[in-house]
């Protein structure tokens, strides 16, 4: 983009369009966990393009980050491997969402693990699903086709699409058709026969013994294929080139970015949605497809600091809990990531099962009565130390006491709204902590609590 | 026909339940009407399954040509008529057949049948082709929209299981629940309850979540009351559908009002060595059906209960090399129940005369659809279903 339109040019804060608490909360919770307070206060001193820049480089948490954080995430990592336990390895990444210091880059890992959906259902491997997982995060910033030739080149989707399984005598269609309908092109934009033919290309493709990739030229159909209009004696790495090569993918990419940081709610089918995609989609394939411009793109622009785009993503169950924990700065002790990671599943996400090769749905479908009773549920079993840990309850009070707001109730209840909901307390929240007020006598730790849980638990705690 | 202030007005006194004479609370239900009692439970199996080798067509010479590794001998099935036979691990289905309570609808499909499984899947739950509606409302949701204005106390439809209530379920106003084990439905400590949801576009994020709150408060109220009247389980296979299908069985004998239930067997999409996956998944299905279906009438509630078991498409006719089968179009579907008309319905397709090598559909699914919309939940179904398609003669009268 040459020069930008109005949606994606970088906002720049007006009188109606301030850089005030509710787009700093908004920045830090749609392209990281959320933000503590003192995080917070440092964004909103410093403007938007610190704050955005520190986002991008890594170096937006004050709080809650380890000195060696590499090597105890390593740590712990190859002892979730090690054993096998697909818990534990939900434990880790958790852990790396919480306590390090790119949460961009985790965001970014959770989205790839959405969009190239493998389950360990049938994978069956806590070291396979671990390399998947480092590909997304070692890669998920740069160019699309250094991300995609790699995750097709692993084991753990090579297995989950019946890659070897694949053979020029009979060949076996599904890795072929999800790698154009999900991974690139898009449905809609290739038919049948070119399913049929991309999997004749595929064929060969397996993981050997040891683990690793291998290309095996005796099941190989080294004829020739038309995919999408093209002849040749296309192998498989020839259609990962295709495929890529095709201004679907790019368009496809560009919607997967947007629904991410623009929420599920935003409408590409209207004539502005589609001509803000159209733009975001040509500057991609002006840049070989490279993400990382893509995400700086939209974390700069008007339409990610726009009205219309605050408060309108539901939070799914990953964000909702750990972005809990991190706003509360539960660091010390820190809860227990085994715990957050069933609770998250409780929620309906979790993490290395995906329900389908299709991902979460997310978006409303994160919403049912039971996740709103499981949230509801979260949130008490947050403030009464049931997450683990040392088992200790949420000290409140000493929270509000360490940013100079524990003075009275209100001045709680509005804490407790700009760090949990990034504005003022809702009607409905002023009407629960009044009721708060009236009932019987509590401590101030144990008011300070209710409080927290009665805000974490309300309906606009559910968006971001 | 309540108004819309009534329904305020119940939806407050169910809010503020706990601290309602349980008297009060009784009427504000009472006000609502009833339901006619009709309970459907919808079996989706996931990833397209092999109905060739479900219900095989064990005359057709069609059959042997085809499947080579994947072919069930004539003497293993179990009969159904001279040309047709149930895959062996379909024992409890075959009972169901034998005793009247299970019809088998050949060959269902529709024109220009999609291959990907999110497509069909999303025609299948939509009743829609144009992608743009695969992402708005299902036809259960749109039924339970059309039908009568429900107690807020209990959701329309409910999924069983783990997975998200699938846009099949998604109404306009009707809010669809899902549910793993009645543990996700206690409330630990309630707090004062949210403000009140009121009407406003449903478009609006927030209001949607208002509203979400409040239904989720009185259905666990309803729920958490409800399940201390629950009798002792019949008895079940130890399987994760039949574990589904007994909660649904609970929910339905304690007098829970949902008249949807939406249970989600995975696992279909038999592309490589399909043989013993395909049987453990068919005797999962199949005894768990007998189960839920026994246990009911065991309750006498037999009569109010019937079960559609569908799949998003049938598999090739052709087997591949993997010793499985890839996306097909046609596949039988099942309709199970005291209320059903047990038999046969439609011409089994043929494995000759194909199109591109796939079978060739008998029957539109959305006469299927059509049958349990009129027919069985008494709701017209041209609307629901975007065009008028005449029912089969799918139920008792």
């Amino acid at each position: 983009m040459t020069t930008p339109s109005r949606f994606w040019r970088v906002w720049q804060p007006t009188v109606d369009s301030p850089w005030n608490l509710r787009r700093v909360v908004h920045l830090r919770r749609r392209a990281g966990f959320a933000a503590t307070r003192r995080e917070i206060d440092r964004d909103l001193n410093d403007g938007p393009q610190a704050a955005v820049n520190r986002v991008l480089a890594g170096s937006a948490r004050l709080d809650g980050v380890h000195d060696d954080f590499e090597q105890i995430s390593k740590v712990i990592g190859d002892a979730a491997v090690a054993s096998e336990n697909p818990h534990r390895l939900k434990a880790w990444w958790l852990f790396r969402m919480l306590a390090g210091p790119d949460p961009l880059a985790e965001r970014l890992a959770l989205l790839w693990h959405n969009h190239f959906a493998t389950s360990n259902l049938k994978v069956e491997s806590a070291a396979a699903m671990a390399r998947q997982n480092e590909i997304f995060r070692a890669h998920g910033r740069g160019l699309y086709g250094d991300l995609l030739r790699r995750v097709v080149h692993d084991p753990s989707l090579l297995l989950f699409l019946d890659a070897p399984a694949n053979r020029k005598e009979h060949p076996n269609e599904n890795l072929a058709r999800e790698l154009m309908e999900l991974f690139t092109l898009g449905v809609g934009n290739f038919g049948e026969t070119d399913v049929k033919e991309a999997a004749r290309a595929l064929t060969g493709w397996t993981v050997a013994p040891n683990g690793q990739f291998r290309e095996a030229a005796d099941r190989h159909d080294d004829g020739e294929k038309t995919i999408l209009g093209r002849k040749g004696a296309w192998r498989g790495d020839d259609l990962v080139e295709l495929l890529l090569a095709q201004s679907a993918t790019a368009q496809r990419l560009a919607k997967r970015l947007c629904e991410m940081f623009l929420g599920e709610e935003f409408d590409f089918k209207s004539s502005a949605g589609r001509t803000a995609l159209d733009e975001l989609a040509g500057g991609l394939r002006a840049r070989d497809l490279d993400m990382g411009w893509a995400v700086e793109t939209i974390l700069r622009s008007e339409l990610f600091f726009s009205d219309a785009n605050l408060g309108r993503r539901i939070a799914g169950p990953v964000e909702f809990v750990v972005g809990a924990a991190r706003a509360l700065e539960l660091c010390d002790p820190p809860p227990s990531t085994v715990v957050l990671a069933e609770w998250a599943a409780r929620l309906g996400q979790d993490l290395f099962y995906p329900p389908s090769v299709f991902g979460w749905p997310g978006g409303r479908s994160w919403i049912s009565p039971r996740s709103m009773i499981g949230r509801a549920n979260f949130a008490a079993a947050l403030v009464a130390g049931e997450l683990g840990g040392a088992g200790a309850a949420l000290d409140a009070l000493a929270l509000l006491e360490r940013h100079g707001r524990a003075r009275n109730l209100d001045e709680a209840v509005l804490f407790s709204c700009e760090l949990l909901l990034g504005g003022p307390p809702t009607e409905s929240i002023r009407a629960q902590s009044a009721a708060l007020r009236e009932s019987s006598k509590r401590s101030p730790g144990d008011a300070a609590r209710t409080i927290v849980r009665l805000v974490l638990a309300s309906p606009e705690a559910q968006l971001m | 026909m309540p108004t819309r202030r009534d329904f305020l007005k119940t939806s407050s006194l169910l809010a503020l339940a706990p601290s309602v004479p349980a008297f009060l609370a009784k009427t504000a239900r009472a006000a609502a009407p009833a339901t006619d009692g009709r309970v459907l439970v919808v079996i989706q199996l996931g990833g397209g399954n092999d109905g060739i080798n479900t219900v095989v067509p064990c005359a057709d010479e069609g059959y042997a040509r085809a499947r080579r590794e994947l072919r069930l001998a004539r003497e293993t099935l179990l009969k159904i008529s001279d040309s047709v036979g149930w895959h062996p691990a379909m024992q409890g289905a075959a009972r169901l057949f034998d005793s009247g309570r299970l019809a088998i609808v050949q060959g269902v499909g529709y024109p220009n049948p999609s291959r990907s499984h999110e497509v069909s899947m999303a025609v299948w739950q939509t009743a829609r082709f144009d992608a743009e509606e695969h992402k708005s409302f299902g036809w259960i949701g749109r039924a339970l929209d059309a039908g009568p204005r429900r107690a807020a106390a209990a959701p329309g439809a409910m999924l069983i299981g783990n997975e998200s209530p699938p846009v099949a379920l998604r109404g306009r106003r009707s809010a669809a629940s899902a549910l793993s084990n009645l543990d996700d439905f206690m409330l630990n400590d309630p707090l004062p309850p949210v403000g009140l949801a009121t009407e406003s576009e449903p478009a609006d994020i927030a209001a949607f979540i208002r509203r979400s709150a409040l239904d989720a408060r009185t259905t666990a109220e309803r729920l958490n009351e409800l399940a201390h009247r629950v009798r002792t389980d019949g008895q079940y296979p130890p399987t994760e559908l039949a574990r589904r299908l007994s909660l649904a069985a609970r929910l339905v004998k304690a007098g829970f009002e949902t008249p949807i239930y939406y249970v989600i067997q995975p696992g279909y999409d038999t592309h490589a060595v399909q043989l013993p996956a395909h049987a453990n998944l068919l005797r999962e299905l199949s005894g768990g059906l007998l189960a839920f279906l026994d246990d009911l009438a065991i309750s006498g509630l037999a009569e109010r209960v019937a079960v559609l078991v569908f799949s998003e498409f049938g598999r090739r006719v052709e087997e591949n090399g993997s010793l499985g089968t890839d996306h097909g179009t046609a596949a039988p579907v099942f309709l199970a129940g005291a209320g059903v008309k047990a038999g046969l319905i439609g011409a089994a397709p043929s494995l000759v005369d194909l199109v591109d090598g796939d079978l060739k559909m008998s029957i539109d699914f959305r006469r299927v659809y059509a049958s349990v919309l009129e027919q069985w939940l008494g709701i017209p179904s041209a609307d629901i279903l975007g065009e008028k398609f005449e029912p089969l003669a799918a139920f008792k009268k």
